[in-house]
C-alpha cells in the first residue's frame, strides 16, 4: 500500500495501533483503514482524534471493507463512532487505479481545508490588529478633544477646531489608505491637508520640494503639525489678509544619511508679534516635531511673517528598512 | 497628590498626540513629565540619563512591538513600568515585567490609579 502510493508521489506512512495516536496528531491528508482494522482499540483512537479536531478540520476516511462484509452494518456503525468524518468505501479487491484516484482526490478536498484554516489564521490575525488599530484612533481623538478642550475659551471655538483636527486627521486617513501600502508621499500629505484652504485661492499657498515617501505614522504627525501651522495662519497670521502668501518647500541633504528641511514661511501679512502664551496647538507641533525628528522645529518670528523650520534625519520619517 | 512628593514620570510611545495627552494628564495629576521617546533604540541610548520612579510603556513602538524588551531593561535597572496599550494580550504576557497595564484610550481616572502603583514601588 504504502509503495503504491510512492509510486504515485503521496506519501504515507502505515500506522500501528500503538502509534496511531502520534500519528494522527501530526494531521495527515487522508486515514486509509483496512477492514480489519476496525477493531474497538482502533476506532476509538480514531474518535477521539475526531472530536479534538479543529473546526476547520474534517478529514477524509478511505474505509476499504471485505466484500462479503455487510457494507450498511458498518457504514451505520462508523457513522455513529466518527461524527465529522469524510468516509469513502471501497470493496476489496480494488483496482489500483481506483483507489489511488480516490485517494488524491481526498487529498485535495483536505488541502481546501488547510487553506480555509489559513483564511480562518489571517483573519483572526486582521481583526486583532484591527482591534488594536481602533483602540489606538480612539485614543488619539481623545488626545486631540483634551489638547482642543484646554486651548478654547469658547464653545464654539472648541467645536470649530476639534472639528478642523478631526477632519484634518480624517483626510490624512484617506491618504494613507489610498496609499495602499506602508508609505505615504510628502507631497499627497501636504495637498490633502492644505486644500481646504487652497481651494478658492490656489496661489496664496506655494508648495515646492522633491519626491519624497514618509511612514504612515510619520505622515500623521506632519499632516496634523501642517494642519496647526495652516489655522494659526488664518487666525493670526498671513492667511488672516488678502495678500498674505505662505511658501512651503522641503529639500533633502546629498549626505549618504541625509538629512531633511521642511520650511514654512509666511509674508506680507499683519505684523509679526511672537505670543506672550503659547497655543495648545504650537506646544503640540514642537512635542510631536521633537519627538519625529530628535530635535524641536525652529520658530522665528521675522517681521515680514512667521518662519517654521523643521529639520532631522529622513531616516527617522522614511521606513526602516 | 499635594500630600505626596510627586513622581518623575518617562514615557515610551511613538504617537505624539497620545504622548502630548499623557503629558497633560501627568502634569494635572501634580507629577512632573520627564519626556518621551518613541523608540527602544533610542531609549537604550539615553538610559544612563533617565532619572525617573516610573516608565509608561507602549508595546507598539516606532522600531517594532519592543516595548517589552524596554520594560525588561528598565527592571535590570531598578525601574518599574507600566504598559500602556490597546494589546493587552501581549501585556500580559510579559506581566511579570511591570507594575500593570493602562488600556488604550487611556482614562484619567485609571491612570491617576496606576501611577499610585509607582508611588507604592518607590516607597
Amino acid at each position: 500500500m504504502v509503495s503504491l502510493l510512492h509510486e504515485h508521489h503521496i506519501r504515507g506512512r502505515a500506522a500501528r495501533t500503538a502509534d496511531l495516536a502520534d500519528l494522527l496528531a501530526d494531521s495527515p491528508g487522508v486515514l486509509v483503514v483496512t477492514h480489519e482494522a476496525l477493531r474497538p482499540d482502533v476506532t476509538s483512537v480514531i474518535a477521539a482524534f475526531l472530536q479534538d479536531q479543529p473546526n476547520w478540520s474534517e478529514i477524509p476516511i478511505v474505509v476499504l471493507l471485505d466484500r462479503a462484509a455487510s457494507q450498511s452494518r458498518i457504514e451505520a456503525a462508523l457513522n455513529a463512532a466518527w461524527p465529522r468524518s469524510r468516509r469513502i468505501f471501497y470493496q476489496r479487491p480494488v483496482a489500483a487505479l481506483e483507489l489511488v484516484s480516490g485517494i488524491q482526490s481526498a487529498l485535495l478536498s483536505r488541502f481546501r481545508q488547510r487553506e480555509v484554516r489559513d483564511y480562518l489564521e489571517r483573519e483572526l490575525e486582521l481583526r486583532l490588529e484591527l482591534n488594536h488599530r481602533v483602540k489606538n484612533i480612539l485614543a488619539s481623538v481623545m488626545s486631540i478633544f483634551e489638547m482642543t478642550r484646554r486651548g478654547a475659551a469658547t464653545t464654539e471655538g472648541l467645536a470649530e477646531d476639534f472639528r478642523g483636527r478631526l477632519t484634518a486627521l480624517s483626510n490624512i486617513h484617506s491618504v494613507v489608505f489610498r496609499a495602499g501600502g506602508d508609505e505615504v508621499s510628502l507631497a499627497d500629505i501636504v495637498d490633502s491637508t492644505l486644500a481646504p484652504y487652497r481651494s478658492d485661492e490656489s496661489s496664496r499657498i506655494s508648495v515646492y520640494g522633491p519626491q519624497v515617501l514618509v511612514s504612515r505614522e510619520a505622515a500623521t504627525t506632519l499632516a496634523l503639525c501642517l494642519h496647526e501651522l495652516a489655522t494659526n495662519a488664518i487666525k493670526y497670521g498671513a492667511l488672516s489678509e488678502p495678500e498674505g502668501q505662505i511658501l512651503l518647500e522641503w529639500k533633502i541633504s546629498s549626505d549618504p544619511d541625509p538629512d531633511i528641511t521642511i520650511t514654512w514661511t509666511e509674508r506680507c501679512g499683519p505684523p509679526v508679534v511672537e505670543p506672550s502664551r503659547r497655543g495648545y496647538g504650537t506646544r503640540y507641533i514642537r512635542s510631536a516635531l521633537a519627538g519625529l525628528f530628535g530635535q524641536p522645529p525652529d520658530f522665528a518670528f521675522a517681521n515680514e511673517g512667521l518662519r517654521c523650520t523643521i529639520h532631522g534625519p529622513l531616516s527617522r520619517v522614511s521606513l526602516k528598512h | 497628590m499635594s500630600q505626596s512628593q510627586p513622581l518623575r514620570i518617562f514615557y515610551l510611545e511613538d504617537n505624539p498626540l497620545i504622548v502630548f495627552h499623557v503629558q497633560s494628564m501627568i502634569e494635572d495629576l501634580g507629577h512632573i513629565f520627564v519626556g518621551s521617546l518613541g523608540s527602544f533604540a533610542e531609549l537604550k541610548a539615553s538610559i544612563d540619563k533617565l532619572e525617573i520612579d516610573g516608565a509608561l510603556i507602549d508595546i507598539d513602538l516606532s522600531d517594532g512591538p519592543t516595548g517589552p524588551a524596554a520594560a525588561e531593561l528598565l527592571l535590570k535597572r531598578g525601574i518599574a513600568s507600566i504598559f500602556v496599550t490597546g494589546q493587552e494580550q501581549t501585556a500580559a504576557q510579559y506581566a511579570s515585567r511591570s507594575l500593570g497595564i493602562i488600556s488604550k484610550p487611556i482614562l484619567l481616572q485609571q491612570l491617576a490609579a496606576k501611577l499610585e502603583l509607582f508611588m507604592q514601588h518607590k516607597n
